[in-house]
């Protein structure tokens, strides 16, 4: 991997042994299932019971009829144990019901959660998060939880009382062959936690390399047109193997230590068999002890170590689960779009507004008003530099106002800085300095349902969402009719046999690129916005259809306010304002004539950009 | 062994230091004999689920280079979530089943093999009626197999659909967050989500039903030995000891069983998932079903070239009618024919929806074109292997896609090693070398998912610069330059121009200070040609042409006369 690595958001977290807080975070998700929880522990009794009542029935049979010779009433007993197993399995059903319930919700709960919260992540987030790594965490880790929380959480339960029980009962019948029965314990638990360190850490491991496959497949499925166009399928295919077999070690080293796991434990558990049958027996010669209560002893100490074989696995569940919870964790802990916080009282950030003067002398507010804003983007937290480090300024100090309806374009060389200025007022990005006023409110102080209503965006990069046409224009708002008809969506959509019903595809692929554009302009029209922000929305259409788009401006513009950064001169002229960019800064503003005028950067930007566009 | 010991020690209680000592001696053969089966079953545990994890890294190899060798409109039916989602979720699903499935069935048929020898060795009638509920079993598992499987399916449906449905949403983010969408998509999402819960606790349903039918069969089979055993033992057919072991071993065989339904679920699981995983790799791939002509093939004669007796053109369209398969908008291309010769530079006009798009994708062979439809250097399109006939051509897309690597890697991605020197010359012609050499890191920064870091302009500089490093003789730029200002497009094009007379270039843009300065334009409306010819040619027509790029010109008048 030549790239990709100091770029993005690594999700690497530290090692440690068991999480008691991870665990009890998990854990709060069960309590509102907690009803299903008891159920199954209850159906998990309920089942135990009626399963132990088989073999002393079988005793029954064996004593009362089989050792006697009694036929008679023997195929009664037979009947109940019948009955005993029915009732055993139907309890069976339940708890694995139940248990599946319980999963299956707590799962469903967490991953509408994440989903929820990873939409009110910054934009930032999702700048350095590729895809296909946002996607394994919403679904492969999520998955690796349900085992934990479904047939893991009950079982161990089981497990837990039946250990506690027969260690109860071994120390009752004879505490130094208990010790004896214990004694290998401690060197299990010693072998237990020298892999299981290695264990959690290979999970990890193996799930960050899965993570970055899948952000590999996830980019050249997007990109295979590229791949395809420049015959890259033998560079791509090399490098997919060599992410794979990355993986693939990973696993087979989790394998490794998994095949060394449970043989080892087993083995140590026969040990501790062994060791009492030794101790046992020669307490038995020395007549310490009876034949009975040894054979007993080494029927409860299978029991015991049984268990202890059971929770051994039930531990690689949980850390498996605990690998996946952290990175879920990390999701649900991130910072969310400071846009989302509660915005404070207008009464609380603002100053009241002096005893209200007399009407006439209010100034008219500005509809869009920078102050002094200073922004850059955060750098690629690259070479240990702190993440939110700061990369070079973009804007330095641009300051502008626009009045109530009326069009301002911004102009200037690319990488000036113009579409930085339309996702700052958006606040997709918090900015570092100054203020950004939307009809003399902070931006800040506006809560984000009322600042995303006002405003209207026209992207660069025209996304439509995999839908019908109609559906992706209805998405902005209601005024979806005159959209349609005033951006022409109509028109060329009336020639299609589905109509405004034609599915556009992933991504809206199976449109042109001018008809994306349309559809998306219509898409900000049909919610009647205040203010419409259109990112150089007219660039990839014909000079008639363009036409046709400045003509439907002329017609909403009035009234509307309109920020666009514009490449075009027809863009230009009907603009009200032109705020000039250059390397950050607004260097020159004011109307055409006045600009050509002064003979600034826009006399040299409007012969270079505009009269070439335009001219022969 | 434990027997073995406990009879030691039952031997000894009377004879003191010899029983000390076999009991010992017993012991140390039970340790040695755990010790034994720990490296047995740790050695058979690794074979075999390091033997599924190579079977599981081949096919999802074997499935990726099948899968970016998949035509082009496969990809646009197929949202990417699905396509992620069968080689992440559904790979997963056939590991579970040849590793810990495999692994479970072998352990559970040895146990059963054993049980049923050592159950044959005491009583073969008891056995063979013991037997009888095994047919019931495997009527059984075969039932609730079928269901397994449909319901699986529609698991792993769901699970793609969720995946769709995140992938969407992820890549739309911008829009979302502008839009104040956030509610819409978690609706969205939080219906995948529960119509996969939904799917799941069917599986759950069955799971739970079929292990307890199987226990309660295997338990059946208990109660029968019980009471025809016990028969048997009072009629003095049988011994006890015997009768008791033989209930011991056949209360071994329950766990193995019910163990069969846990990976008759896995098998059935993995099953439905390979059938998706199928599904892709039955698609044939754009390269099969193509005539591969042998090299050496000689191009076809052919009597009507148009043009200069000579040299055939290097591209040639003849007629050619093209209808996307899917969305039903009728004839994309209709009779469309030109030629284009060696080192010309070309732009093509023409309104919104023209076709222009569809031409390129079928220059390039993303959609096969009808055979002699399209012709290079005299040759069939249809029959120059499709690599080949990429690598004449470089295409830069409207939408400029680059991979989350550094620009070196991007811009080189035409070529088959990376090569500093030509990609600064590429970046030089495009106009991107100035602002790449300003960045910290230069050509080694890594420009995020999709370019994310770079602006709109200096994106598509990027994939001008990639199409021209990839050296291929052939440029096809499809509006390339929409999002770079006019000053910087004639820069570009300047550049383009340099390189005239080696490369060939297919231009197509809405600006008229480009267009003029091509050698020929070809008007392209309605998926017809409607008009070929030179800048002031076409002008002087008053058609097409005129009717499309006289806005621009009146606009440039206005100005000059205010």
């Amino acid at each position: 991997m030549s790239g990709g690595e100091g770029f993005f958001l690594e999700d690497r977290v530290d090692a440690r042994g068991v999480d008691w807080k991870l665990l009890r975070r998990l854990l709060r998700y069960v309590v509102p299932h907690r009803g299903i929880l008891a159920g199954a522990l209850l159906s998990l009794a309920c089942g135990t019971v009626c399963q132990l009542s088989g073999p002393y029935l079988i005793k029954v049979v064996i004593d009362r009829h089989v050792t006697p010779g009694n036929l008679a009433g023997m195929g009664g007993w037979v009947l109940l144990y019948l009955a005993a197993l029915a009732g055993a399995m139907g309890f069976l059903y339940l708890q694995m019901y139940a248990v599946s319930v319980l999963g299956q919700r707590v799962i469903l709960a967490l991953r509408e959660e994440m989903f929820a919260r990873m939409e009110r992540l910054p934009v930032t987030f999702f700048d350095r998060t590729p895809t296909g790594r946002l996607m394994t965490r919403l679904t492969s880790d999520v998955e690796a939880l349900q085992e934990l929380l479904s047939s893991g959480l009950v079982s161990t339960v089981g497990d837990a009382a039946v250990l506690a029980g027969t260690a109860a009962i071994l120390l009752w019948m004879d505490p130094r062959l208990a010790l004896v029965t214990f004694a290998a314990l401690p060197v299990l638990v010693l072998f237990v936690e020298l892999l299981k360190k290695r264990i959690r850490e290979a999970n990890r491991e193996m799930r960050r390399k899965l993570a970055r496959l899948n952000a590999f497949l996830q980019e050249h499925v997007t990109g295979v047109s590229v791949v395809k166009a420049f015959v890259q399928e033998g560079k791509s295919e090399r490098r997919f193997d060599a992410l794979n077999g990355e993986y693939a070690a990973e696993s087979v080293r989790l394998t490794n230590y998994y095949s060394l796991y449970f043989p080892g434990v087993e083995m140590f558990a026969t040990f501790a068999v062994a060791l009492l049958l030794w101790r046992g027996g020669l307490s038995l010669l020395h007549g310490a002890v009876t034949f009975g209560t040894l054979v007993a002893f080494l029927e409860y100490a299978q029991k015991f170590y049984n268990p202890i074989k059971d929770l051994s696995d039930k531990y690689n569940i949980l850390q498996s689960a605990l690998a996946s919870s952290e990175r879920i964790f990390q999701v649900l802990d991130s910072d969310v779009s400071p846009e989302y916080a509660p915005v404070p009282g207008p009464a609380l950030s603002r100053p009241s507004p002096p005893s209200r003067p007399s009407p006439p002398p209010v100034l008219p507010v500005p509809a869009v008003e920078f102050r002094d804003v200073w922004f850059s983007y955060p750098r690629p937290p690259a070479e240990g530099a702190r993440a939110d480090a700061e990369g070079p300024p973009v804007l330095r100090g641009v300051s502008f106002s626009l009045m109530e309806g009326e069009t301002g374009a911004i102009v200037g060389a690319t990488g000036a800085g113009k579409t930085t200025v339309l996702s700052l007022l958006c606040r997709f990005y918090e900015i570092r300095r100054g203020q950004i006023l939307l009809f003399g409110r902070d931006i800040r102080e506006i809560p984000r349902e009322e600042l995303r209503g006002t405003l209207s965006l026209v992207l660069q990069d025209p996304f439509l969402f995999s839908g019908t046409v109609l559906e992706n224009v209805s998405v902005g708002g209601n005024a979806v009719d005159g959209a349609l008809s005033v951006t022409g969506v109509d028109r060329f959509a009336s020639e299609w046999e589905a109509g405004l019903s034609t599915r556009v595809g992933e991504r809206g692929g199976q449109l042109s690129m001018g008809q994306r554009q349309m559809v998306s302009f219509a898409r900000a029209l049909s919610r009647d916005p205040k203010v419409l922000l259109l990112d150089e929305a007219t660039s990839s259409v014909d000079p008639v259809t363009e036409h046709r788009i400045q003509e439907a401006l002329g017609a909403i513009l009035p009234g509307r306010t309109a920020l666009v950064v514009a490449h075009r001169l027809s863009t230009v002229l009907a603009a009200d304002r032109i705020f000039v960019m250059h390397k950050g800064k607004i260097r020159e503003s004011g109307t055409h004539p006045e600009l050509l005028a002064a003979g600034g950067i826009y006399r040299r930007l409007y012969s270079l950009q505009f009269l070439e566009a335009s001219g022969t | 062994m434990i027997r073995e010991a406990v009879d030691a020690v039952s031997a000894g209680r009377a004879g003191g230091a010899a029983a000390g000592e076999a009991l010992a001696r017993a012991v140390a053969f039970m340790a040695l004999f755990a010790a034994l089966n720990a490296s047995f079953r740790f050695l058979a545990r690794r074979s075999l689920l390091v033997t599924a994890r190579e079977v599981e890294q081949g096919v999802r190899r074997h499935l990726f280079s099948h899968v970016i060798r998949l035509p082009l409109p496969f990809f646009h039916a197929t949202p990417t979530g699905d396509v992620m989602s069968r080689m992440t979720n559904d790979l997963t699903a056939v590991w579970l089943f040849l590793g810990p499935g495999l692994l479970t069935l072998i352990g559970t048929s040895i146990s059963w093999v054993m049980a049923v020898a050592f159950m044959l060795r005491i009583s073969p009638s008891l056995t063979g009626l013991s037997l009888l509920i095994a047919p019931l079993v495997v009527l059984l598992s075969r039932e609730y197999g079928r269901a397994f499987h449909r319901q699986h399916r529609l698991v792993q449906e769901s699970l793609a659909g969720m995946n769709a449905a995140l992938q969407e949403n992820v890549s739309g983010i911008r829009l979302v967050k502008a839009f104040a969408l956030e509610a819409r998509e978690e609706e969205r999402f939080g219906r995948q989500c529960r119509e996969y819960y939904r799917h799941n606790l069917a599986v759950a349903r069955t799971s739970a039903a079929f292990h307890g039918a199987i226990g309660f069969l295997a338990g059946a089979g208990v109660a029968l030995v019980l009471y025809l055993g016990g028969r048997a033992v009072a009629l003095g057919e049988l011994t006890l000891g015997g009768f008791v072991a033989f209930n011991a071993y056949l209360a071994m065989l329950a766990f193995p069983t019910m163990a069969m339904g846990w990976v008759i679920n896995l098998f059935q699981r993995g099953n439905a998932a390979m059938g998706r995983i199928n599904e892709f790799l039955r698609r044939p791939t754009e390269f099969e079903g193509k005539g591969v002509a042998a090299p050496g093939v000689l191009p076809l004669p052919r009597e009507d070239a148009t043009g200069d007796a000579g040299e055939p053109p290097l591209l040639e369209v003849r007629d050619l009618t093209f209808a996307h398969e899917t969305g039903g908008r009728g004839e994309a291309l209709r009779d469309v024919s030109f030629s284009l010769r060696k080192g010309e530079v070309t732009g093509l006009a023409g309104p919104t929806g023209g076709g222009k798009s569809t031409l390129f994708s079928l220059l390039l062979g993303f959609h096969p074109a009808p055979p002699g439809t399209i012709f290079w250097e005299g040759r069939d399109a249809a029959e120059i292997p499709l690599p080949e006939l990429r690598r004449r051509v470089a295409l830069v897309a409207q939408d400029p896609f680059l991979f989350s690597e550094s620009i070196l890697y991007n811009v080189c991605f035409g070529r088959d090693a990376l090569d500093p020197a030509a990609a600064r010359e590429a970046v030089s012609l495009a106009r991107f070398r100035d602002e790449v050499e300003e960045m910290p890191h230069g050509f080694e920064s890594v420009v995020g998912e999709r370019g994310i870091s770079l602006s709109g302009g200096q994106k598509q500089r990027a994939t001008i610069a990639r199409a021209l490093c990839s050296g291929a003789p052939f440029l096809l730029l499809d509006d390339a330059l929409s999002a770079v200002d006019a000053g910087t497009e004639r820069e570009i094009f300047d550049g383009i121009l340099s390189v005239r007379g080696e490369r060939t270039v297919l231009f197509s843009t809405h600006r008229m200070a480009s267009l003029s300065r091509c050698d020929r334009i070809l008007v392209l409306a309605g998926g017809r040609i409607v008009e070929e010819g030179t800048h002031d040619g076409l002008l002087s027509r008053r058609g097409a042409y005129y009717d499309l790029y006289s806005r621009q010109m009146l606009a440039r008048e206005l100005e000059d006369s205010s």
